[in-house]
């Protein structure tokens, strides 16, 4: 009889759990990324920084979907009158802590971030002169001299909730405002997003939560929980994924885990095209490197079919494709009648004849980042092509921080270095402006050192120029002059791949209409789904 | 404890703190001699010129190296070292939270070691040239020979990828809180609150880590306790004790273990304190997110005040260890309690 009633409790109790389960289950979403997350907005910079600060909060535009340029978002309209930005603000939008979002915050937001002077800032510095809120739902920005990349700029200036902030401001070097909240906000979030920080550990991972209050429709598919976690190794998350514990890799496993893990039928790969490039920078005030012919030379001489076989997963999938240029396809003012270059000695020889150096007298180094060992391969794949042109070249394998320290003196640059470009906002000016305008040589993204006056004047041209057609044109230009002028060698467009498991589906990443025109946006998680 | 055995514990202090403070200067001169400007790595390339003034103005870079040490030393003594750059947190929050986690682990290993490799190392010795004495040899040669990190992938492919038995990650499973923080080792603070799911899940996550770190220790504490252990056999105190039939038991712990623990203790104590160092790779496999792993990345990000801070307390650990093991010697050996200047 005991027994009996034992068994029947137990069976009872089964079912009622059966019953409950469907209802209790949270779909948890688990990605990661190499360097840790900032979640401060205000200091972010990096793709983890960003993927916080595109879940966490929400800016006054956002990139289109589909096609280049912004739309709105929390700003549901705008305009402008010259260099004044009137932007007209949702009514509806309430931040995690239940305040309601007014144009006071919006203010807050910009001028802490300026004050502050971290991350993005330099966006906004000097460009905007005032930025003030003439009713809750009204803020106008007045900038000094035209500033066209000033919209796209947006979406980087995430709103914070300004009363949460001040309600939580230590002491620190900002008069009144303490430190800005900063010690809060390093642990915690102040923002609209879809999702809510519920921990952050910034050596192991960032726990969201859904935010219920969103003031868009987030599907009941989208998780319930997402874990951001950082600095996995490649051999852990090959391990974690095909135990289903991980869901999404980051975009830095090597080209060979990538392919390894494709092949498991529970794997997809996901991409994101069009948001950056692989550059390789040619010193052009070294010999002999200083002569254009010798540049030219090297650019014919790059053996590109192999080049992007070193980054190709699949038959159909690489974490790269021809590149004609400095813009990549899909961004405005992408030069679709430039020629896409193609090994060919033949020319390379015919220009090394006009080069005024001989190519044995002056050696080339050509360098790679110690982190990225895939830009190792590509230092080989060099070597070897630039020696058939009887160059001769050394290998400079270079840590971050010294390549830093290295490319911040014209004779300490080395004449080859390799990097991956992402521009923080969709905008060509952004690619473009910090690696080529004379006025700001010296850091890694402008290692070739190109002083060129033609250059200079369409780039400032393109600044101030708002209206679309013209603008277009002039980074067409700019991008011919550069193709010219050969600073670099445009190696290849890159194309974000990650390796996720068959039970998420991440639209944006999947469906080229559906994309982003601006990186890390593609992985909102509000926009993806978890089986 | 003597009063000549306080003294020299005493004058043991003082010179470890001169050691700290020789350390902390040369860590402070070395970590500003790295190239790369923090402030514009900490910045981006973006940055305007005037961001970098400002952060390096902030950060006291422009100051001369003895005027940046003194600011250094002031806040030290104030117990603040600084924001670090790279997790932008104060470097004491971050190192209040990442050394337990490594203690935790290094902990595990230091028992590992001690407690699997002196044992085998008293096995091998008493079965000398024996059947059991080279398969010992033969282990521990792997074992001294094979750095931690291909332990680590190796073993996370036998226990992890290929059986599944032990999680590959983390100091946790999901969905189990972290216990009430005590002393932020998790499986201390989840025995002390009671929680014995937690206890068992955190050391669950321990066994692989902690087995990589401790690999190479066990075969490096084998073969050194063996030899130990096998000299002592030969001395003719040993030999008098078996001609009087002395159990053999008794023999191998009273007479023979204890003498020959001297050059054990002293590699054991060097190897636990290096394991705090070590621990880095071990860290990044299992994605344990330890200081070892903190250290290096502060390096690689040019990250002065975490490059300081950690390697202060890296320096501290080694020297109390050192002291403890000094003290454990001076205890196993009378001669050494008895002339504690000259042998310490």
């Amino acid at each position: 009889m005991k027994k009996q009633l034992i068994n029947q409790t137990a069976t009872a109790m089964a079912a009622m759990l059966a019953l409950a389960s469907p209802a209790m289950a949270q779909t948890i979403l688990r990605l990661d990324e190499v360097a840790v997350g900032e979640l401060d907005p205000a200091k972010a910079l990096d793709v983890g920084d960003s993927v916080l600060m595109f879940n966490a909060y929400d800016t006054l535009v956002i990139a289109n979907q589909g096609k280049p340029g912004v739309g709105p978002h929390l700003a549901k309209s705008w305009t402008v009158d010259g260099t004044t930005f009137t932007f007209t603000l949702r009514d509806d939008v309430t931040f995690h802590s239940g305040n309601k979002m007014t144009a006071s915050d919006v203010v807050f937001s910009f001028n802490r971030m300026v004050d502050m002077g971290q991350g993005l800032s330099h966006l906004f510095r000097g460009h905007v002169k005032s930025v003030e809120a003439t009713d809750d739902h009204t803020v106008v920005f007045q900038l000094g001299q035209p500033y066209a990349p000033f919209l796209t700029a947006l979406t980087r200036l995430p709103i914070l909730d300004s009363k949460t902030v001040k309600g939580n401001t230590g002491p620190g070097n900002f008069g009144d405002n303490g430190d800005y909240g900063q010690a809060f906000l390093s642990k915690n979030d102040a923002g609209s997003g879809a999702y809510r920080v519920t921990s952050h550990n910034p050596q192991e991972q960032t726990e969201f939560g859904k935010f219920t209050g969103y003031f868009l429709n987030v599907p009941d598919t989208a998780p319930d929980q997402v874990r951001m976690r950082y600095s996995l190794e490649g051999a852990t998350v090959r391990t974690l994924m095909t135990r289903g514990e991980h869901d999404i890799s980051s975009q830095w496993l090597v080209p060979d885990i990538m392919r390894a893990m494709a092949r498991d039928r529970n794997m997809q790969l996901l991409s994101e095209a069009g948001t950056g490039a692989f550059t390789i920078k040619l010193n052009t005030q070294l010999p002999p490197l200083d002569d254009v012919h010798c540049r030219r030379a090297l650019a014919h001489a790059v053996d590109y079919k192999s080049l992007l076989s070193l980054v190709k997963i699949t038959d159909e999938v690489a974490q790269g494709r021809p590149a004609n240029g400095p813009l990549p396809v899909g961004t405005l003012g992408f030069n679709p009648d430039l020629p896409y270059p193609v090994q060919d000695m033949k020319k390379a020889q015919d220009e090394l004849k006009q080069c005024r150096h001989d190519p044995k007298a002056n050696k080339i180094t050509i360098s790679w980042i110690a982190e990225v060992p895939l830009e190792e391969r590509f230092a080989l794949l060099m070597q070897a092509n630039f020696q058939q042109l009887g160059f001769t070249t050394e290998i400079l394998r270079m840590p971050w921080a010294l390549y830093n320290e290295r490319v911040t003196k014209v004779e300490t640059t080395p004449h080859i270095g390799q990097l991956f470009v992402r521009p923080a906002v969709p905008d060509p000016d952004a690619m473009l402006y910090n690696t080529y305008h004379s006025s700001v040589r010296g850091t890694y993204h402008a290692a070739q050192w190109l002083k060129d006056a033609e250059v200079d004047r369409l780039l400032d041209e393109g600044r101030k120029t708002v209206d679309q057609a013209k603008r277009e044109q002039i980074y067409r230009d700019v991008s011919a002059r550069l193709v010219e002028l050969q600073p670099n060698i445009f190696a290849f467009d890159t194309q974000t791949v990650y390796i996720a498991r068959k039970n998420v589906s991440a639209p944006p990443l999947q469906d080229p209409s559906q994309a982003y025109s601006q990186a890390t946006v593609n992985l909102m998680f509000r926009n993806m789904a978890v089986k | 404890m003597s009063s000549s055995l306080l003294k020299a514990f005493a004058l043991r202090l003082w010179t470890s703190l001169l050691v700290l403070v020789g350390v902390s200067i040369l860590i402070f001169c070395i970590a500003r001699v790295i190239p790369g400007d923090p402030a514009r790595i900490a910045l981006g390339p973006d940055a305007s010129e005037d961001q970098v003034i400002q952060l390096r103005e902030r950060l006291h870079l422009n100051e001369p190296l003895p005027v940046q040490y003194l600011e250094f030393v002031r806040n030290f003594a104030a117990g603040d070292l600084g924001m670090s750059l790279y997790t932008r947190r104060p470097v004491t929050t971050d190192i209040g939270s990442f050394l337990p986690a490594t203690l935790e682990l290094v902990f595990l290993a230091g028992l590992l070691v001690a407690a699997i490799g002196i044992p085998v190392g008293v096995l091998a010795a008493r079965y000398r040239d024996r059947g059991i004495d080279h398969v010992v040899r033969l282990l521990a040669l792997l074992g001294v020979v094979t750095p931690s990190f291909v332990w680590a992938i190796l073993l996370m492919l036998i226990f992890a990828f290929f059986a599944e038995l032990l999680p590959v990650a983390g100091r946790l499973s999901e969905g189990v809180a972290p216990p009430p923080t005590i002393v932020g080792m998790y499986t201390i603070d989840a025995l002390i609150a009671g929680q014995w799911t937690t206890f068992l899940d955190a050391a669950r996550h321990m066994v692989l880590p902690g087995l990589a770190l401790a690999l190479s220790g066990i075969g490096q504490i084998a073969r050194m306790t063996r030899a130990s252990v096998a000299e002592t056999y030969a001395a003719p105190y040993i030999e008098m004790a078996q001609a009087y039939g002395f159990p053999e038991r008794r023999i191998a712990s009273r007479y023979a273990l204890r003498p020959a623990m001297i050059p054990t203790l002293t590699i054991l104590g060097l190897d636990f304190a290096n394991m705090l160092g070590a621990a880095f790779l071990v860290e990044q496999v299992f994605a344990w997110p330890g200081l070892a792993r903190y250290g290096v990345q502060a390096i690689l990000h040019k990250d002065l005040n975490a490059i300081v801070g950690v390697v202060l307390i890296v320096s501290a650990f080694f020297l109390i260890v050192n002291i403890l093991v000094d003290m454990a010697i001076a205890w196993l050996n009378p001669r050494i309690r008895l002339e504690p200047r000259r042998a310490m």
